[in-house]
């Protein structure tokens, strides 16, 4: 026993809706979700960093306070954008997703414990006044760890997903939940291609401060464009090693899909190389300009773009993992068109009045001072 | 069934319950609490009242401290929580209903960024602007009540979606309308409610006696519509199973009995702060905190018990048992099961048949796999306490095990398995507590009446003197008393007949006027 294959039946109610429908939603949702994720992991990594390592000048001390008070508001996108696509991902893949949680039950539990407990620990950082007492420090520190196991449980999950054939042994050994992924061979690298992609994401949070603060103070905001590429720039040049050992510990025939297997797959990891290295190059070519602002915008553009052949990417590897367990073609599509029309008129009311809000906060005049 | 069960030791339901509850309570003053935000805004700019504002804008901190950290991450925590505990529910709920949870998700995103700016925009924004983002806040949030009501109503009354499977037929279910006006009064409430927390910290009496009289205001007037709305709920839901929570299930009805003990104290409680609105005490705030809590906690346990023995009512058991069998099934109703076997049709059993060297690792897997969503050995509901205290033969174990639904208003779904399987299950559960010597000889010539009373009778009727239908048996005779077991259904229309032989039907009948002696 323990060596069997055994993935649960699809369930019995039709999909409301067109296959493809989901897939681009699930992609889409994905991808907003991990860029905010992004942001506020390595934004808060970075933080931590400077705190611990930076040296003690007036800016260093600055970009700390500047970063934390974002990280709360960053947490609360994360988690609100990340609920369409586990929505979605329930919806087509969901008997591989509840099985592989059901097997590491207790780590995929205490993700909710650590995002709260990492939650209040960025609130009491960002409100604290003064920002300079050690304490503060370590409960960032603490803060971004629990976040950064909230991450690894997620690795491990996701390739444990993927991987029917070793659910059995793993759940018959132990039904009690407390089980992770640790064997697979893909888990390390995996995680840390997530891990150093959120540092060079993150960094863009300095930027973007250093974009915002240019007409009010130029030196600092110079100054947080130029921290920010650096970040960029190590942390991609490291991705290029983390991604090598990523593709080469994949299984040889999902490795083969990114090389001629797959054109979409093919296609997508060579413009993704090629992003990465035009990134690296307008970026180190920038930061060294008086005026780095718009090299640094180029750069996270191209980035931008990278990030969505990575994340159609992530998509062909999953949907290689399991061709040999999962066919779209069984799903019984049965379309609930009136509520999918509703959803859509929604949506679309819920961006206008969502960019309203954000309009009417940062754009209108402050008029507190004269109320 | 067709998913691994997550074996909590100490209870997957306890679980549950504790992520479910406090994110209720707290999700429903997010809910209220939002509407409070935006008229005690207007209130203090009205009156000019500007330590009023002061306290606003503190609370307002709590406020979304509570809502959107612990609020939105227990709400994801029971999505996650669920979907451990019982994954073929939550696909079906996440199936049937996958663009009612993408709208409200729309919702969830406006909701959480509004609280947000509102917070930030304190001392940023116009009062216009900020009093605008209020409204947001508070309309996105009551709108994903409006949509999450419809799913969490339809698991207890799914109405005509069992024949149609219609998103709105199931949406707008018999109990949608009064639970949405339940909730939503409630919701008010617990504005007040919470309120007052932060409201009794206040050092400047005067306000703090003006902030604990507007509290009052949203709970005094709530608590006396709750009721009105709790008795629309009630009619709507089908007698047979209201009857759960009036007597025929007992933890039902004490979460009845205590529903109304919880709400009549916090009524009083609220009450009593008016006598003397500046001098009330932090610690009788958190006192009608706590009765909120458990009025809160009631109303969910009741829905949570009267819905047994279903996760999906009429459609799907708590164990993800199917109640009746479709195509795509998967083989996973109660009649497939029954007629083939829970070890070859369950998808993650070790033992697929039954041996005499693995009989009571099947007997545990069993138990695991059709049990465990409820039950534990010695945690929450745990069955070991029984046993000790009923001290079961084997025999006897198993005829309650084949009459299951007959128990408390049918709050258990019948066993599903085949004979043999049912024999395992008793067997592994006779070894988890000691049996009564005089038991564990049963044969036809000499069959304890106790035992055949434990097994057939004693899910719903004691040998005591407050069980009027026992003493009442005890004006009979030994032959009276056996003709009678011989026509139990026809006696009243629960009465399920007298399903064991004619030796143990003379032991029983022997056994019952002994009582009386």
């Amino acid at each position: 026993m323990g060596t069997e294959i055994i993935i649960p039946a699809i369930d019995p109610m039709p999909l409301p809706a067109p296959f493809w429908l989901f897939k681009v939603l699930l992609v889409l949702t994905f991808i907003l979700h991990i860029v905010v994720m992004n942001f506020m992991f390595g934004g808060g990594l970075i933080a931590v960093w400077t705190r611990f390592f930076g040296q003690k000048n007036d800016k260093d001390q600055r970009l700390f306070k500047d970063i934390v008070p974002k990280i709360p508001s960053l947490l609360a996108a994360t988690v609100t954008l990340g609920i369409a696509p586990l929505l979605f991902v329930q919806v087509l893949y969901g008997q591989f997703l509840y099985t592989s949680s059901i097997i590491m039950a207790w780590p995929w539990f205490l993700v909710l414990v650590l995002l709260v407990l990492a939650y209040y620990g960025f609130y009491i950082v960002s409100f604290n006044k003064d920002k300079k007492s050690r304490s503060i420090g370590w409960l960032m520190l603490i803060s971004v760890f629990f976040i950064f196991l909230v991450g690894f449980f997620y690795s491990n999950n996701f390739t444990l997903m993927n991987t029917p054939s070793s659910w059995a042994a793993k759940y018959f050994h132990d039904p009690s939940g407390w089980n992770l992924n640790l064997s697979e061979t893909t888990l390390i690298p995996r995680f840390l291609h997530f891990l150093v992609a959120s540092i060079a994401i993150g960094s863009f949070l300095l930027i973007i401060i250093g974009l915002f603060r240019w007409k009010r103070e130029q030196d600092y905001a110079r100054f947080l464009i130029v921290r920010g590429g650096k970040w960029f720039m190590y942390a991609t040049m490291v991705q290029f090693l983390v991604g090598i050992w990523f593709l080469i510990s994949l299984p040889r025939e999902l490795m083969l899909q990114f090389m001629g297997g797959n054109m979409l797959g093919t296609v997508s990891l060579l413009i993704s190389i090629l992003g990465g290295l035009a990134s690296i190059f307008v970026m180190s070519n920038g930061i060294r300009n008086e005026d780095p602002r718009k090299p640094a915008i180029w750069a996270m553009g191209i980035t931008g773009i990278v990030v969505v052949f990575m994340a159609i990417m992530r998509d062909i590897l999953r949907t290689a993992y399991l061709s040999p367990y999962f066919k779209s073609s069984d799903l019984v599509v049965k379309t609930q068109l009136d509520v999918l029309i509703l959803f859509l008129v929604l949506f679309v009311i819920g961006i206008a009045v969502w960019v309203l809000m954000i309009k009417k906060y940062f754009f209108t005049p402050s008029a507190r001072a004269a109320d | 069934m067709n998913y691994p069960v997550w074996d909590v030791a100490f209870g997957a339901g306890l679980l549950i319950a504790i992520v479910a509850i406090t994110h209720v309570f707290v999700s429903h003053f997010a809910i209220g609490g939002g509407l409070f935000l935006v008229l005690t805004e207007k209130k203090a700019y009205r009156e000019d009242d500007a330590s009023l504002l002061d306290w606003l804008k503190r609370h307002t901190k709590f406020f979304v401290l509570v809502t959107v950290v612990f609020g939105a991450i227990s709400g994801v925590g029971i999505w996650f929580t669920i979907g451990l505990i019982h994954p073929s529910g939550t696909s079906a709920l996440i199936h049937a209903y996958v663009w009612g949870w993408a709208i409200e998700w729309i919702f969830f995103f406006l909701e959480i960024t509004a609280a947000l700016l509102y917070l930030y925009g304190w001392n940023k924004l116009d009062r216009k602007t900020h009093l605008w983002l209020g409204w947001i806040y508070f309309i996105a949030a009551y709108l994903s009540m409006v949509v999450i009501n419809g799913i969490l109503a339809f698991m207890l009354t799914p109405g005509k979606w069992l024949e149609t499977q219609n998103f709105w037929q199931g949406f707008f279910n018999p109990t949608y309308f009064p639970s949405l006006l339940l909730r939503t009064t409630f919701a008010f409430a617990l504005a007040g409610v919470y309120a007052l927390i932060t409201g009794t910290l206040q050092k400047d009496l005067e306000l703090k006696g003006k902030i604990v009289k507007w509290s009052v205001k949203w709970i005094i007037p709530a608590f006396i519509i709750i009721p009105i709305f709790a008795w629309w709920y009630i009619g709507n839901i089908p007698d047979v199973v209201w009857e759960s929570a009036r007597g025929k299930m007992p933890t039902a009805t004490q979460y009845a009995n205590s529903i109304l003990i919880f709400s009549a104290l916090t009524f009083l409680f609220s009450l009593l702060t008016l006598i003397k609105p500046k001098k009330v005490p932090f610690a009788l705030s958190v006192l009608i905190f706590l009765l909120a809590f458990g009025t809160m906690g009631s109303f969910e346990f009741i829905r949570e018990a009267i819905r047994k023995p279903y996760i999906i009512y009429d459609y799907m058991y708590a164990n993800s048992i199917y109640k009746d069998q479709f195509p795509g099934d998967g083989g996973m109703s109660i009649q497939n099961i029954q007629q083939k076997g829970l070890l070859p049709v369950a998808k993650w059993a070790e033992s697929k048949e039954i041996t005499s060297e693995n009989q009571m690792a099947a007997g545990m897997e069993i138990f695991r796999i059709q049990c465990q969503s409820c039950h534990t050995i010695d945690g929450y509901r745990g069955i070991r306490k029984v046993l000790v205290e009923k001290k079961w033969s084997q025999t006897a174990i198993s005829r309650r095990i084949s009459s299951l639904e007959n128990m408390f208003n049918a709050v258990m779904p019948p066993f599903a398995g085949t004979d043999e399987e049912r024999e395992t299950l008793a067997a592994y559960l006779t070894t988890l507590a000691p049996v009564a010597p005089e038991d564990v000889e049963v044969t036809d010539i000499d069959i304890s009446g106790e035992v055949v009373f434990e097994a057939n009778c004693a899910d719903c009727h004691e040998y005591a003197a407050s069980d009027t239908m026992f003493v009442s048996m005890g004006k009979y005779d030994f032959s009276e008393v056996s003709y009678l077991i011989t026509r139990l259904d026809s006696l009243s229309e629960e009465m399920p007949p007298f399903e064991g032989s004619d030796a143990e039907r003379e032991a029983l009948a022997r056994w019952i006027p002994v009582q009386f002696k």
